[in-house]
């Protein structure tokens, strides 16, 4: 079977001129496309001349918001600071919370401290600002003195004869009371002799043993007395040397006595120094009281020997570092008044993870066991911010396991709690502590794109509950004289921050012109500042290149070619392919049933236009319209939803007494990856149009804007980026002053179109036709009349709209003559009438 | 009075010593092998299991009440043999390797007699130049068993004996010099045992009763060294009962090795010695 392709009508484009009262739309004139600044409206050469900027242009709300929720005193105030990434508004609630900081009181020091009595439970201490360190330094000096002190104390003459009275009361009592029971033995001829384990005794006869032998002549009654007076001498001997133990305790009593009565001098001497600088400090004296009993009861550290004598080469221990004394330093969490008290922080933390936000536990490897003291809490961004500001990105902080649920667990609680990650996972840990909350009042402001925000208010019920202040920072102002120089005066502030050479007017102007591009409005000025900046930047290199003393119009000109160079490799391959043939576009002729639609692609920060043929083709059915797209999952909602509505248009447009007994497929060609929003669907409905009318469409005209069920035509976006991707294509194959771009007339006011396009269309090479409906575009597209219903209910004939009446009617027809039997209705199609 | 003990090729005589209870004072064994090591001697362990003992067990009503008072057992031969040889064998070993590191030729004797009459005999072997080293701590009434060693034991020049609170073999030697003719044996025998070049300083502690023996003495003592500036000098006026005084000052003086006459104020001939034992803080040589 062989298909002859079917002609169009006419394969040679023709201007027609419409029959009858055009409603086809003019060309913009040159001044709508395109909203440019005269640097001489500036009223200034330099930006040298103007006052930087602090903060941010046009955010009065944003602004607000902010100071209403620094203010407000709750904890459950806290601030969203939503808007675009780049826009400054990290700098801006910076710069505003500087000023409001500086005047607040400096918050409280907090320190941790040694608990005595529970090791894993240390204590928390809160001083005035700027103590906490001194404290730390002072124990420190404290413990320094006593290792020199007590062992001098301990070596001392006056301690070492008390000692020795002690030992030797004890020893002599001891041999005292073993010589007065041997001379008492010795009276009643008992001999008391050492074994090597013990004492024995025996019977003795002039100072000398008397033999078994001679021993067992003796009467028996002498033999019985000896033998009870040796039993009653062994039980004394056995009441003696039980009492030794006892006494050698009441000698190690009076030592300890001894050595806590010696030790607690100089320990209260060291300490006294510590207790006057802090006498106003309760918990201060409280801790200096316990570790001084401590002291006095561990005194042996400081008397043992600290290593190997025989060093050559001794260095002074580092008593902070020295393990003995661990337990008596202070671990200084938050120190705010040194040197100066400098009112509340501000606290920016980068890298929000849980340890960084509420602090960690750290341990140290010992003898393959890990291990921890107080000194190993390390404080987070909570306690460096607590009395002052928490500056976060939203995003980082989602991300990061366990550090949300903390965040809002401690904002909720007031008070920070340290509690190890794998705790609350409920896994294994090895020994660690339970450091004592600390009190929190701080102003967590979390950043964050408007989706984000809108997600955690959606999911997390906790989010609205504790960030209820949202600050919405806008990515665009509107476009005045007035904000046009503080545009000016925040490049100047740019310019100052980076050191960069001063911007000409000339210069400015052309930044106003880039951030209107930006804002896709030439009513708008876009303030994403951090791409202003890198503009700024990029244009004071070629400035330099160019030897020139300011940055200048041609340098910030410069400086936009050559970043979208760099980023444009995937749009010249697109035209490539179009100029190769590859892609079909046609930039010139007529065809039925087919229309150049655009698209706008997006590469990270680069968008770029470029058309797509799109074409319709209709049969008779049973009211049905496949869009391939969504039939092959390429087509998104949106896209859909604009297909439907193309399809409520013509039923409601010719289906009032008609059954719209049509089927139609509708395809975005050569399209291989997704298709989505509605941009498109007036460039179908063109096609659609069209291809039941049988008129063909002017191919040197690309098409944008989306329809509604009443066929006014909607404004779409990236207008520019579309009008210069047909622009593109057309160029390279020759302007011939038939092309140009359909866009919606809502859309006008957006357009800030590149140099070359507004000089193309000046020279009447190139032309932008807005729309309101979309009667007034087939009429421009076809050159035919789009017909009104007149009073008979009928389309006149030959118009556009008549045209598809009567085809429609023919279908209709056909349809009930097959016994309204549905011909050729596609698979899954979907009947919309 | 000559302090002196027979270097090893003489075979006249050596340190002789004395071990009784299995728990011999550590510091006490080190001055022995100290001494025996300055003279160039040789070390001769004397343990003596005291035969008394053994006609003890023969008791049938005989029992060892032990150290701590809490246990009573029957007395044996075996068990008393049984005991000394465990005590002898683990001493033994400590001394071995003390000898060694100290290079001093010992010999381990094992005698079982009475004390004294052992100890004599000992040195009646190689007289006369014996020194005896009491391995077992001495308490406060060990005046009468020293005096009665003197007596007893002929062949020796001086005995070494340790305190309970001894506690360094190092240190300066000083040399406690309560009468002047016993200058030129105590100040040889303390070159003997500091030997010259080492590290170790003497003192001579003069001893009087009064200021003006004191100068006296000084100026003695000065005649006899002559330009020999080698002993520091220190004095202690002692009077009657001064005993304590006089043991503090030696305390002080922090000595490796107190060289003292037997029989003097330091160590009376008789009576307690409790304010020695409770100061004396190193080993003490007592010549004859």
């Amino acid at each position: 079977m062989f298909f002859t392709k079917r002609p169009p009508p006419d394969a040679k484009e023709t201007v027609i001129a419409v029959v009858g009262a055009s409603r086809a739309p003019e060309p913009l004139p040159v001044g709508e496309l395109r909203h440019t600044v005269d640097p001489a409206t500036l009223g200034f050469t330099s930006t040298a001349e103007l006052e930087p900027i602090s903060g941010l242009i046009g955010q009065d709300r944003a602004l607000k918001a902010i100071q209403f929720g620094a203010t407000i005193k709750s904890h459950d105030f806290n601030i969203f600071v939503q808007g675009p990434a780049a826009s400054g508004k990290s700098t801006a609630v910076k710069q505003y919370l500087e000023k409001k900081a500086k005047d607040a009181p400096t918050p409280v020091d907090w320190v941790y401290v040694n608990n005595f009595e529970t090791a894993n439970r240390p204590i928390a201490l809160k001083l005035p600002p700027g103590r906490g360190r001194p404290l730390a330094r002072a124990m420190v000096a404290a413990i320094d003195e006593l290792r020199n002190t007590l062992p001098a104390v301990f070596e001392g003459e006056d301690y070492q004869a008390r000692r020795r009275s002690i030992d030797e009361e004890f020893r002599s009592g001891q041999e005292d009371a073993l010589a007065g029971f041997n001379k008492r033995a010795q009276d009643q001829n008992i001999a008391v002799l050492r074994t090597p384990t013990g004492f024995a005794m025996a019977p003795t006869h002039e100072g000398k043993i008397v033999k078994p032998e001679v021993f067992n002549t003796l009467p028996e009654a002498m033999r019985t007395d000896v033998e009870k007076r040796i039993e009653i001498l062994q039980k004394e001997l056995e009441q003696i040397l039980e009492r030794l133990p006892k006494s050698d305790k009441q000698r190690r009593a009076k030592l300890s006595d001894l050595n806590a009565e010696v030790a607690s001098i100089a320990v209260r001497e060291a300490l006294d120094d510590v207790a006057a600088a802090f006498a106003d400090e309760p918990g201060v004296l409280a801790f200096l009281t316990v570790a001084g009993s401590d002291l006095v009861r561990n005194v042996g550290l400081f008397l043992a020997p600290t290593g190997d004598e025989s060093e050559i080469v001794k260095q002074p221990a580092d008593t902070a570092r020295d393990p003995r004394f661990r337990r008596y330093m202070v671990n200084v969490m938050v120190s705010n008044g040194e040197p100066a008290p400098a009112g509340a922080p501000i606290v920016e933390e980068l890298n929000p993870t849980f340890g960084n936000l509420i602090g960690r536990v750290e341990h140290l490897a010992n003898m393959g066991a890990l291990v921890t003291d107080f000194l190993l809490i390390k404080s987070g961004a909570l306690h460096r911010a607590n009395g002052g500001y928490l500056l976060i990105d939203a995003r980082k902080v989602l991300l990061s396991p366990f550090a949300w649920e903390a965040l809002k667990r401690t904002i909720k609680g007031r008070e920070i709690r340290m509690e190890q990650p794998s705790e609350m996972a409920g896994m294994m840990s090895t020994q660690t502590l339970d450091p004592e909350p600390i009190p929190l009042d701080v102003k967590v402001i979390l950043f964050g794109d408007r989706e984000l925000y809108y997600m955690l208010a959606s999911a997390d019920p906790d989010f609205s509950r504790l960030f209820k202040v949202q600050a919405d920072f806008d990515d665009s102002i509107a476009r005045s004289a007035e904000n046009d120089i503080a545009f000016s005066r925040l490049v100047a502030s740019i310019v100052t921050q980076h050191h960069l050479r001063p911007v000409d007017a000339g210069g400015v102007a052309r930044l106003i012109d880039e951030a209107a591009r930006l804002a896709d409005d030439r009513e708008k000025l876009s303030i994403e500042i951090g791409r202003i900046a890198d503009i700024v930047r990029e244009a004071d290199y070629w400035a330099g290149a160019a030897r020139h003393d300011h940055v200048t119009r041609d340098d910030v000109a410069q400086a936009i070619a050559e970043n979208i160079q760099r980023s444009d490799r995937m749009r010249d391959r697109a035209q490539e392919m179009i100029q190769r043939e590859i892609m079909l576009i046609d930039t010139a002729g007529v065809k039925v049933g087919q229309i150049n639609g655009l698209s706008v692609l997006q590469l990270g920060a680069f968008a770029f236009g470029r058309p797509t043929r799109i074409t319709a083709r209709v049969r008779m059915g049973a009211g049905r319209v496949t869009d391939i797209e969504r039939e092959v999952n390429l087509g998104g909602p949106l896209h859909s939803k604009g297909v439907m509505i193309l399809w409520g248009y013509l039923a409601g447009l010719f289906a009032q007494d008609v059954p719209l007994a049509m089927a139609a497929t509708l395809v975005v060609e050569q399209s291989y990856g997704g298709v989505d929003g509605d941009s498109a669907s007036s460039t179908e409905l063109y096609a659609l149009l069209s291809a039941l009318a049988e008129v063909p469409i002017r191919q040197s005209i690309a098409v944008t804007g989306s329809v509604n069920q009443w066929g006014e035509v909607q404004a779409i976006g990236g207008a520019n980026e579309k009008i210069e991707g047909f622009f593109d294509v057309c160029r390279v194959r020759g302007l011939d002053g038939r092309q140009g771009v359909m866009i919606p007339k809502a859309n006008v006011q957006h357009l800030m179109l590149r140099e070359d396009v507004v000089d193309a269309v000046k020279q009447g090479k190139f032309a932008i036709w807005p729309v309101g409906h979309i009667d007034e575009g087939i009429e421009l597209l076809t050159g035919v009349e789009a017909g009104v219903r007149g009073a008979d209910g009928k389309f006149p004939a030959g118009t556009i709209n008549g045209l598809v009446e009567e085809k429609l009617r023919a279908f209709a027809e056909s349809v009930r003559a097959f016994g309204a039997k549905a011909v050729g209705a596609v698979p899954n199609g979907r009947d919309l009438t | 009075m000559i302090a002196h003990v027979a270097a090893v090729g003489e075979q006249r005589g050596r340190v002789v010593l004395h071990l009784g209870s299995g728990y011999p004072n550590q510091i006490a064994l080190a001055a022995a092998i100290r001494v025996a090591k300055a003279f160039e001697s040789e070390v001769e362990s004397l343990f003596i299991e005291d035969q008394n003992l053994y006609a003890c067990a023969d008791y049938p009503f005989a029992v060892e009440i032990s150290l701590c008072g809490r246990t009573r057992r029957a007395l044996s031969v075996a068990h008393i043999e049984r005991e000394f040889r465990h005590a002898a064998s683990a001493i033994g070993r400590q001394l071995d390797h003390l000898a060694r590191i100290a290079e001093v030729p010992l010999r381990r004797t094992v005698v079982r007699d009475d004390p004294f009459t052992a100890l004599a005999r000992a040195c009646a072997e190689r007289g006369p130049w014996n020194m005896i080293a009491l391995g077992d701590t001495v308490g406060n009434s060990a005046s009468d068993d020293i005096r009665r060693l003197f007596d007893t034991v002929l062949d020796t020049t001086g005995v070494i004996l340790t305190g309970p609170r001894a506690q360094r073999n190092s240190g300066p030697l000083v040399v406690v010099l309560e009468d002047i003719a016993h200058l030129e044996p105590m100040l040889r025998t303390a070159e003997r045992l500091a030997p010259e070049g080492g590290d170790t300083p003497i003192i001579l502690l003069l001893v009087a009763d009064s200021d003006d023996k004191l100068a006296w003495m000084d100026g003695q003592v000065r005649l006899v060294l002559g330009a020999n500036q080698t002993p520091q000098l220190a004095r202690a006026v002692v009077e009657s009962g001064g005993e304590a005084v006089l043991a503090e000052v030696i305390r002080r003086l922090q000595g490796g090795l107190v060289i003292a006459e037997f029989g003097g104020v330091l160590v009376p001939a008789s009576g307690d010695m409790r304010y020695l034992t409770s100061s004396l803080e190193c080993p003490l040589l007592l010549m004859r």
